[in-house]
C-alpha cells in the first residue's frame, strides 16, 4: 500500500515539473534511474525508483524497506569465493542481532542476466536465508545506480562474472546510508553497533 | 549482416527519435562507432578483450548552452534544488546562477559543459533518449586515430594534456582535434564521465599491479596491466577510480552514445 | 565513513598495553633507545589537539614543546602548477601545498595525527599520499585517493621516531614522483631532539623534461628519459639553485646545523656530500642509530638522513650529490654561507 502511495506521489510530482519537457519520464517513473524523488528524505538511497524484483518475483522500489534499518551486501550467485562469505558475514551478524524481526537483510545482485528470482530463491535457500532477506535483481541501470549510492565497484569481464567491491552498508529506516565496513570476514562489531543504536532511536 | 541489420535499427530509432524531438533547436550531431575490441587496461585471466558493437555517440561533450536547455526543463536539475545525494555542492558552480550561464560567461556558452555529477551526466543523456558511454564505449571511441595532427603520437598528446593544469576559460568544443569516426576532442580538452566509471575493482595504488588483493576478485587471478609504459592510461583509470557519482568537478563533462 | 581507522588505533592501544606489561617483564634489557620493535614505552593517552605547524623548505617547524601525545591536526593540499625549473625552463609542478618539495610536518612520537587530503580544484589528476611514517594500507594511499576539489581522511598513530619521506601514490606513481609531489615528515623521539643552533629542510629530487638542461620555455615531462633513469635535472628543493647564493642557509662560526634531508627520487640514490665540511652526526637513513664523522652518506630514493655539522670557520658550504655530474651540470648543489671570524687553528691559507 505504502508503495502505491508513493508511486501514486511521485508521478503527481513529475507530472507537475515535467509537463514542459518531452522526456520519457512520466508514465514511465517505475523506469527511471538517478532521479531524485521528493518524498523521503533527501539523503535517502530510497529516492531511487527504479523497480527491482525479489526472489519471490515481487516487484518492488527500496522504498519497500522503509521504516526498518537494512543491512545491503552486493553479490552474485555464480560467485565462488567472495559473495558467499559477504553472505555469511551478513548472516553472521544477522545471528549476533539475535532479534527477530526489526532488521531488513538485502542482498542486490550485479548480475542483471543470470540472478532472475528463480535463482536468487535458489541461493536463498542454500544459503538458508529467513524471511528476514531479500534478495533483489535489477536491471542493469538501477544496478549500476545503487552500486554508485553505495560507492560499491563492480566490473563484468568476458565470462560473464564480476569483479567487485565487498562492502556491507547499513541504511536507517528512511534510507539513509549511515555506516560501511569493507572487506570480507571483517569484525562485526561495528556494524552491529550501530544497528542497536538505529533500533534504540526508533 | 548483423551488423548492417544493427546499423538499420540504429538509424529507423534515431531518425523516430529526431522526429519526437523536433522542438529542440539543432540536435546534436552523433556519429557511428564502428564495433571492434576492446582491450581493457586493467588485464586478468578473464578480464580479456571484449568486442564492443557498433553504436552512434555525441560528435562533440555536451556544451553548457544543451545543458542550460535540459536544466530549464528540468527544474530538479537546477543548482539551487538538486539534491546532495546526486550532486555535490560544485554542481554548476560556473553558472551565474540556476538558469544564467551569465553575460560575462558567454564565451563558454560553447564550451562542454563541467562541474556536473554522473547522477545530472545520466539523467540528461536519458531525457535525450540517450546513455552515458560505458568504459568500453569511451575507450574505443577515443582510441580512434587522429586526422590532421600535429603531434608525434596521441599518447604524447594526451600525456601533454594531463600533465597541465587546467586553462582557466575551457575552450569551445571541436577546439582539439576530430579522429577517424569524426569524434571532437575526445582528449585534449575535459575528462568525461562512463556509465561504468566505478568499475575498477583494483586498488588505484598502481605500486601493486601484477598482484592485487586476490578476494576482490570471484573471477579471480592476478591482475595485470595491459601496458606499463602507457601513462595517460593509468592516469585516466586512476582518475575514475577516485569518482564518487555525486562529485562535480571544472574539468569533468560528458557527451552520450545511442546503441 | 568506511571505519578502519578507529578499529586499528584501538588495536595500536591494546598492542601498547601489552608492550607496556613485556618491558615491566624485561624492563632489565631495554635501553634508552627503542627496543626491537620500537614501540614499547609509548605514552598514547591523547592530552588534547592541536595544529601542525606546517613549513616549506629550507624551513623547518619549531621543535615540538608538548611533552605528552596530542591529536595533531594537519592538512595538506595536492596542487598543480607551473613554476621555473632553472633560470629558462618552467615545468608543470605536481605538489603538495604549491612548493617542491612539499609541507615539512612535524610530531612527536605516539602523537595521533589526523590527516586530511585536498585535491586543488583547478587540479587535473586524482592524488593520494603514502607517509612512510603510517603503518596502515598503502601509508595512507588506501585512504586518500582524492579527485580535484573533493578531500579524504584518516588517522595513524606515529609510532616510531624518524624522518619519513611521503609522496603521492596514484597511479602512474612515478609519474606523481617525477614530478615534484614528495615531502617529509618528522616524528620526533618522546625525548625530542637534541638543540642545535638551525635546522633546514632540503630534498633531493631527479626531473626529466622533454628539453634538454636549462632549455628555454615550459618542458613536458619525457618518460623515456625516466624510464632510463636519465634525468636533466638533479635538483635540491625544486628548482636549479633554490638554495644559493641570496636563498643559501645561514650559519654562524661555533653554531651547530641540522639538516633534515629527503630524497624523493623517483630515479637517483644520493650521495650527499658538504663540501668543506662533514658530517659531526649522522642519523643514518634517518633511523635511531647514529653515526659520527661522515664525509658522504647515501640517501635512499624515498628515504631521509639527518645530519648535523659544526660551523668551524667562515665558508661557503656547498651540498652536494657526490655523483658529481648530478652537481655539476644538472643542478645539485645547494649552500650554507657561513660568517664570522676566522679560525686559523683549524683552517689557514697560507701564502
Amino acid at each position: 500500500m505504502k508503495i502505491v502511495i508513493f508511486v501514486f506521489f511521485s508521478i503527481i510530482l513529475f507530472g507537475c515539473s515535467d509537463m514542459s519537457s518531452k522526456s520519457a519520464f512520466v508514465g514511465e517513473v517505475a523506469r527511471s534511474t538517478s532521479m531524485p524523488v521528493g518524498t523521503v528524505s533527501s539523503e535517502s538511497i530510497y529516492q531511487l525508483a527504479d523497480t527491482f524484483q525479489t526472489q519471490d518475483n515481487k516487484k518492488i522500489t527500496l522504498s519497500y524497506f522503509m521504516g526498518k534499518p537494512t543491512v545491503v551486501g552486493m553479490i552474485f550467485t555464480h560467485c565462488p569465493y567472495a559473495c558467499p562469505r559477504l553472505t555469511a558475514d551478513i548472516k553472521d551478524i544477522e545471528e549476533k542481532m539475535n532479534s527477530k524481526k526489526g532488521v531488513n537483510y538485502l542482498l542486490v545482485s550485479f548480475d542483471s542476466e543470470r540472478d532472475f528470482p528463480e535463482q536468487l530463491k535458489k541461493f536463498a535457500n542454500s544459503y538458508g536465508l529467513n524471511q528476514n532477506w531479500t534478495l533483489l535483481h535489477g536491471d542493469e541501470n538501477a544496478v549500476r545506480t545503487l552500486s554508485v549510492l553505495l560507492n560499491v565497484q563492480f566490473q563484468k569481464d568476458a565470462t560473464g562474472n564480476f569483479s567487485h567491491s565487498n562492502i556491507i552498508s547499513v541504511l536507517d529506516k528512511d534510507g539513509v546510508l549511515v555506516f560501511q565496513k569493507e572487506g570480507i570476514d571483517a569484525d562485526p562489531a561495528e556494524t552491529i553497533g550501530t544497528l542497536k543504536q538505529l533500533l534504540a532511536k526508533r | 549482416m548483423k551488423y548492417f541489420l544493427s546499423i538499420l535499427m540504429a538509424t529507423v530509432f534515431f531518425c523516430t527519435v529526431q522526429a519526437q524531438q523536433k522542438t529542440v533547436v539543432s540536435e546534436k550531431k552523433m556519429v557511428t562507432v564502428r564495433g571492434g575490441n576492446y582491450k581493457p587496461f586493467f588485464i586478468s585471466k578473464s578480464n580479456r578483450p571484449v568486442y564492443v558493437t557498433s553504436f552512434r555517440m555525441d560528435e562533440t561533450p555536451v556544451t553548457n548552452a544543451e545543458y542550460l536547455i535540459f536544466v530549464k526543463s528540468n527544474p530538479r536539475w537546477r543548482r539551487s534544488k538538486v539534491n546532495r545525494l546526486f550532486a555535490d555542492t560544485n554542481y554548476l558552480r560556473h553558472w551565474k546562477n540556476d538558469l544564467e550561464i551569465g553575460v560575462s560567461n558567454k564565451i563558454i556558452y560553447n564550451s562542454p559543459v563541467v562541474n556536473v555529477s554522473w547522477f545530472a551526466a545520466q539523467a540528461y543523456c536519458k531525457w535525450k533518449n540517450k546513455q552515458l558511454p560505458t568504459v568500453a564505449q569511451w575507450e574505443l571511441a577515443a582510441n580512434g586515430s587522429p586526422k590532421d595532427f600535429k603531434y608525434k603520437s596521441l599518447t604524447d598528446f594526451i600525456l601533454d594534456w594531463y600533465t597541465k593544469p587546467s586553462p582557466r576559460v575551457l575552450p569551445h568544443v571541436k577546439s582539439t582535434y576530430q579522429n577517424q569516426y569524426g569524434l571532437y576532442d575526445m582528449h585534449g580538452l575535459i575528462w568525461e564521465w562512463t556509465f561504468n566509471f566505478n568499475s575498477f575493482a583494483a586498488s588505484p595504488d598502481s605500486r601493486r599491479n601484477g598482484e592485487d588483493d586476490f578476494k576482490n576478485f570471484c573471477a579471480g587471478g592476478a591482475i595485470n596491466v595491459a601496458d606499463k609504459t602507457d601513462y595517460a592510461a593509468y592516469l585516466r583509470y586512476g582518475y575514475r577510480a577516485s569518482l564518487k557519482g555525486n562529485y562535480c568537478i571544472s574539468s569533468l563533462g560528458f557527451r552520450c552514445v545511442k546503441n | 565513513m568506511i571505519q578502519i581507522s578507529k578499529k586499528s588505533i584501538f588495536s595500536i592501544q591494546m598492542f601498547s598495553v601489552l608492550l607496556m606489561f613485556s618491558v615491566l617483564f624485561f624492563s632489565c634489557k631495554s635501553n634508552p633507545g627503542n627496543s626491537d620493535d620500537g614501540s614499547n614505552k609509548i605514552d598514547t593517552t591523547l592530552t588534547g589537539t592541536v595544529s601542525a605547524e606546517l613549513t616549506f623548505a629550507p624551513n623547518v617547524p619549531k621543535p615540538i614543546a608538548y611533552t605528552s601525545p596530542k591529536k595533531v591536526m594537519v592538512q595538506l593540499e595536492a596542487i598543480e602548477k607551473v613554476m621555473p625549473i632553472s633560470d629558462s625552463s618552467e615545468y608543470t609542478f605536481w605538489t603538495f601545498g604549491g612548493h617542491v618539495p612539499g609541507n615539512f610536518i612535524r610530531v612527536r612520537q605516539g602523537d595521533l595525527v589526523d590527516f586530511t587530503l585536498k585535491n586543488a580544484p583547478e587540479s587535473k589528476m586524482t592524488h593520494s599520499i603514502d607517509l612512510h611514517a603510517v603503518i596502515g594500507p598503502g601509508g595512507g594511499a588506501d585512504a586518500t585517493s582524492t579527485a580535484p576539489g573533493q578531500s579524504t581522511h584518516f588517522q595513524f598513530r606515529a609510532l616510531h621516531p624518524g624522518l619519513y619521506v611521503y609522496h603521492c601514490a596514484t597511479g602512474p606513481v612515478p609519474l606523481h614522483i617525477a614530478n615534484g609531489m614528495y615531502g617529509l615528515i618528522l616524528v620526533e623521539p618522546q625525548g625530542g631532539m637534541p638543540k642545535v643552533d638551525h635546522e633546514y629542510y632540503l630534498m633531493q629530487g631527479d626531473f626529466y623534461t622533454k628539453g634538454k638542461y636549462d632549455a628555454p620555455g615550459l618542458q613536458d615531462f619525457d618518460e623515456t628519459k625516466a624510464l632510463s633513469e636519465n634525468p636533466d635535472y638533479v635538483l635540491f628543493n625544486g628548482r636549479v639553485r633554490s638554495t644559493t647564493g641570496a636563498n643559501a642557509l645561514t650559519a654562524k662560526v661555533g653554531e651547530t646545523v641540522r639538516l633534515y634531508v629527503g630524497n624523493g627520487g623517483p630515479n637517483l640514490v644520493s650521495s650527499f656530500h658538504a663540501i668543506g665540511q662533514l658530517f659531526t652526526k649522522v642519523y643514518m637513513e634517518a633511523g635511531s642509530e647514529i653515526n659520527r664523522d661522515v664525509q658522504t652518506t647515501l640517501i635512499p630514493s624515498g628515504g631521509a638522513t639527518i645530519v648535523e655539522m659544526k660551523m668551524q670557520v667562515p665558508e661557503v658550504i656547498n651540498l652536494v650529490d657526490h655523483s658529481i655530474f648530478r652537481a655539476f651540470n644538472k643542478g645539485a648543489i645547494a649552500q650554507i654561507k657561513v660568517t664570522g671570524a676566522e679560525n686559523p687553528s683549524v683552517y689557514q691559507k697560507l701564502k
